[in-house]
């Protein structure tokens, strides 16, 4: 139903509601059929309604000597039905909202998983191999003729992504609330201190009139490169500068990724930090090889002891079921008895202080890497040697 | 018929208005009056002041809107040889008009916004909003429609009104000592982290917290007098919708308003004694605060439209002279509305929770929807084959029938998941809500005041230039509004001082709406006044409505009522009954009276 009525209308409301650019993404563009097709239902009920207001309004006004005619207080059957049909329209909205919500928050295994910071007002991108973006740039500038520059705000971060790729975003606040908004791919999720939060998109492939301005600030030279530049709007308020809490989203060729990776890349990726964290305080209790030690083992396996390891199920002491994410990690090591695993003792004592958030943050990505449903798993081989580059390209 | 002019013997009673000789005696007769009447005009008078205060904070908003904030480099070569930069900054109107009287120093043009659209949304939703139709017109008609001689509880009602009075001073204060940029929901962390060595958060929270007792009292005030003093012969189906819905309003209001004032009282003491409750720094939980936030905040919102919802079907009835369609329908839909309400408030936070909750509050949110639709159609049916007479009440509750429209149907896409994450916390939002509260309460409030002026005040109106203000008000509300629609579709998001270039038209043309927006009211003030002044004295009944309101004199005695009245036919039995006191030239009498 849908399907036939996004196809059937025509493009003027998309370009009314948002703009002269199509959906970048699947998940967009039927979040904007679903829009659509509220809209002409909105449209059709709000011009029976005032049309018949209107008619009323016109053929019972009042003449002098003529009363109102008698007509009935109520009429049950005219009532059931006006109860009904709105009733079972929202229900079909209903299930296309949640079809187009999972649509848009769940992400294939093998995403390219980016770690969003918010803290007031700026964002920072981390990438797979523990590098985030230096680059910047105003929102919009203009050099007039007199040789003013024009711009609005300041330099904002660009957040480089591969064209054709799935992303999916791990979203934390070290202050206040943010919302992180990319307009364009239609969905936003609150940034929260404490807790992650995230949602999914999969970048276009790049038309070949798609260019952008990369500037090498080394050189101070401007070269066109194919690319598209999107917006990335804070959308919760979080003070004073809240309206200028932006950067741009930049979609670009698997290649100007890779360079751009390998030109950013740190010494030790967060796989490293984790594992060396992991060496110093964890290894005394838990193992990664499948050993049983006071506490579970962290590589994915299936023993006596049941299943382990990231993105399975972990059975706990209460009978109930937890899935082992990064919040399910992170409040392990923050409140380890919250969840106990069964057939162990809560035994751990928390690590609140002693553990940064970057500390965490290493140590769930090491133990990410160790499971066979690792979110990152085509990443992690591609920052392991630089000549792995190339498949890495091919297998997405 | 129980009319009070055929009873004799009574007219030593004077009008509710009139007083002793003295000023002092006259303020001290208002300040301390049990007169369900005069408490409700007086919150009258406060609300529209308070309405002029919100508003002129959403001019300021809009004003800064005009232009973009932009920095205009420029590198010159100077005297001296060497390159100088000049940066100048543009399009921060509302810092420069404070400038201009020699205020906000220190400030920059996005805290003075912030500051600016926090009071607007406090203003309007604590102190306008929330009391305006119940706690003025509500107070003024429960009883007198209910056949009442006051309330159940005229001290408590007083209280109530000094309670109010009290919070507003606390808001007011915290304006002048320079305002608070939290927003008007106060969410945490930022609430209780920000502006932290002052005091004008924890004033202003202090001030939702104590008017939120002002609006418990009234509620518990209205609920009891439904139940016990309702005139001999009404029974709960004899009653006038207005009533239906500031009972379901009521019971809103004494079971949801303890939850903010606990929420608002945890808030203060997070930020006085750091207790960790929702700053996560502190070991709290920043979301918890947005859910006890909006279990009350959520309802809150159909205490601020039922009653709007009751003065339309009273509206639409008598100027219509029609039976309302489906009464049982819209009186049982308020109820719906109320319960519902207390189910749907994690629609306020789908982007903060989890998945699955996120499901079952969009599920539910479509439920509260159903009502209202209902609602519509009854009110569409009942001016089927009726008379309508175009006057102001009736244009605005036409007016009403359009803009809420939208308002409820621009809800559909916020309340389905996918959608909703793209228009979250973006213009759409705004102009949705505002569809909602002003086109929906307050223009329903606007066509309430005409309606029932010539009762409160005994005086008449110029017709014709609260029509021109209406027109003005309609034109200026959708420029103002709809154009908002399109820019959160288009990806701006709410509370910015700031916005890129490509949205600037139709901001602009938002901002030259409420331009228009303001003439309107200007207009209808002045119209006001003029009434006041120099009004023609107004009938008891100069539409011929069938309540009991219209029964007694315009404006009534001091005991609403000569005689306690007996109820002789229903609220809205037009066909069967001819309305007293009215004029026998304006309402003919039907050929065939009265047959079944």
């Amino acid at each position: 139903m849908m399907q036939t009525l996004a196809s059937a209308q025509p493009d003027i409301l998309q370009k009314m509601f948002f703009g002269d650019t199509p959906a970048p993404s699947e998940a967009a563009a039927w979040s904007d059929g679903l829009f659509l097709m509220i809209t002409w239902f909105s449209i059709f009920f709000f011009v029976v309604l005032m049309t018949l207001m209107v008619v009323f309004v016109i053929k019972y006004r009042r003449r002098p000597g003529v009363p109102a005619q008698p007509s009935p207080h109520h009429n049950l059957h005219i009532e059931i039905l006006w109860t009904v049909i709105p009733s079972a329209s929202m229900l079909v909205m209903f299930v296309y909202g949640f079809w187009g919500y999972s649509y848009k928050l769940v992400s294939p295994d093998n995403a390219l998983e980016l770690k969003i910071q918010g803290s007031k007002w700026s964002w920072i991108a981390t990438y797979p191999n523990g590098a985030s973006s230096p680059e910047t740039q105003a929102l919009s500038k203009v050099v007039d003729n007199e040789n003013h520059v024009v711009t609005q705000g300041k330099e904002y971060p660009i957040f480089y992504v591969p064209e054709d790729t799935d992303i999916k975003l791990r979203m934390m606040s070290t202050d206040v609330i943010h919302s992180f908004w990319i307009p364009e791919f239609r969905t936003k999720m609150d940034v929260i201190p404490n807790r992650y939060t995230g949602f999914g998109f999969r970048t276009p492939k790049l038309n070949a009139d798609e260019t952008v301005v990369f500037h090498d600030a080394e050189a101070n030279r401007d070269t066109i490169i194919a690319g598209r530049d999107m917006w990335v709007f804070c959308a919760e308020y979080c003070g004073d500068d809240h309206s200028r809490m932006a950067a741009t989203l930049r979609i670009v060729t698997r290649e100007v990724y890779d360079q751009k990776m390998a030109d950013w890349s740190v010494q030790l990726s967060p796989i490293d930090a984790g594992k060396k964290i992991w060496t110093q305080i964890c290894k005394s209790c838990h193992e990664v090889d499948g050993t049983r030690l006071v506490g579970p083992t962290w590589n994915s396996v299936k023993n006596g002891d049941g299943q382990f390891g990231y993105g399975y199920e972990a059975e706990l002491v209460d009978g109930s079921t937890a899935m082992r994410d990064a919040n399910y990690y992170r409040e392990s090591i923050l409140d380890p008895n919250a969840k106990v695993v069964k057939g162990f003792a809560p035994a751990m004592s928390s690590y609140q202080g002693q553990l940064s958030d970057e500390d965490i943050d290493n140590l769930i990505v090491y133990i990410q890497s160790l499971s066979d449903r690792d979110p990152n798993a085509s990443e992690n081989t591609d920052s392991d040697t630089d000549s792995a580059n190339e498949e890495a390209g091919s297998d997405s | 018929m129980s009319t009070p002019d055929t009873h004799a013997g009574h007219h030593d009673e004077g009008s509710y208005l009139s007083g002793p000789p003295g000023m002092i005696a006259r303020i001290w007769q208002w300040a301390s009056t049990v007169d369900h009447k005069k408490i409700g005009v007086m919150y009258l008078f406060a609300v529209l002041f308070m309405f002029f205060l919100g508003g002129m904070s959403a001019i300021a908003v809009r004003y800064e809107l005009l232009d973009p904030i932009r920095t205009q480099t420029t590198e010159i070569v100077n005297a001296a040889g060497d390159i100088e930069t000049i940066t100048v900054t543009t399009g921060e109107g509302l810092k420069e008009l404070l400038g201009a009287v020699g205020l906000g120093d220190g400030l920059t043009g996005s805290q003075i916004y912030n500051r600016a659209f926090t009071l607007h949304g406090a203003i309007m939703v604590f102190m306008f909003i929330i009391p305006a139709i119940p706690a003025a017109l509500g107070n003024f008609f429960l009883p007198i429609m209910l056949g009442a001689k006051d309330v159940a509880f005229p001290r408590l009602n007083l209280m109530s009104w000094y309670i109010y009075l009290f919070g507003c001073t606390f808001g007011v204060l915290s304006i002048l000592l320079g305002g608070i940029d939290t927003g008007w929901t106060f969410y945490t962390p930022y609430s209780t982290t920000t502006d932290a060595d002052h005091w004008r958060v924890v004033l202003m929270v202090m001030a939702a917290f104590i008017l939120g007792f002002s609006s418990i009292l009234t509620g518990l005030n209205f609920v009891v007098t439904v139940h016990k003093l309702r005139a001999p012969g009404m029974g709960w189906f004899d009653m006038p919708l207005m009533i239906w819905a500031l009972y379901a309003t009521s019971i809103i209001q004494v079971l949801a308003t303890p939850v903010i004032g606990i929420t608002l009282l945890l808030l203060v003491f997070e930020r006085l004694f750091h207790i960790g409750i929702f700053d996560p720094a502190l070991g709290g939980d920043p979301v918890l605060y947005q859910h006890f936030f909006w279990f009350y905040s959520h309802p809150v919102v159909y205490v601020m439209i039922l009653p709007g919802m009751g003065i339309i079907s009273e509206i639409l009835a008598v100027h219509s002279r029609k039976h309302i369609f489906g009464y049982r329908a819209i009186a049982f839909s308020s109820l719906g509305i109320a319960g519902v309400s207390f189910l749907v408030w994690g629609h306020h936070i789908f982007t903060a929770m989890g998945e699955l909750a996120a499901i079952l509050f969009s599920g539910l949110t479509f439920l509260v929807a159903i009502p209202t639709a209902i609602k519509m159609f009854n009110w569409i049916a009942t001016l089927y084959k009726s008379s309508i007479v175009i006057n102001t009440p009736m244009m605005y509750a036409l007016m009403f029938l359009f803009t809420f429209s939208i308002g409820g149907l621009t809800g559909l896409p916020l309340a389905t998941l996918a959608t909703d994450l793209h228009l979250h916390d973006s213009y759409y939002v705004v102009a949705h809500f505002h569809y909602v509260m002003m086109g929906g309460t307050v223009i329903a409030f606007m066509g309430g005041i005409h309606h029932w002026w010539p009762k409160m005040f005994g005086k008449m109106y110029s017709e014709n230039g609260a029509m021109l203000g209406a027109a003005f008000v309609f034109v200026g509300f959708n420029l103002t509004f709809f154009t908002q629609f399109f820019l959160g579709t288009q990806g701006m998001p709410r509370r910015y001082a700031n916005y890129v270039d490509e949205f600037q038209f139709l901001h602009q043309l938002s901002t030259y709406g409420s331009w228009i927006l303001l003439v309107g009211f200007l207009i209808h003030l002045g119209v006001f006044i003029a009434s006041l002044m120099a009004g023609e004295k107004a009938p008891a009944n100069p539409w011929g409505g069938l309540t009991l309101e219209w029964e007694c004199e315009s404006p009534p005695i001091e005991h609403n009522f000569h005689h306690e009245p007996i109820l002789k036919h229903g609220p809205y039995d037009f066909e069967t009954v001819v309305p007293p006191h009215c004029d026998p030239k304006d309402y003919p009498l039907p050929e065939n009276p009265g047959k079944h």
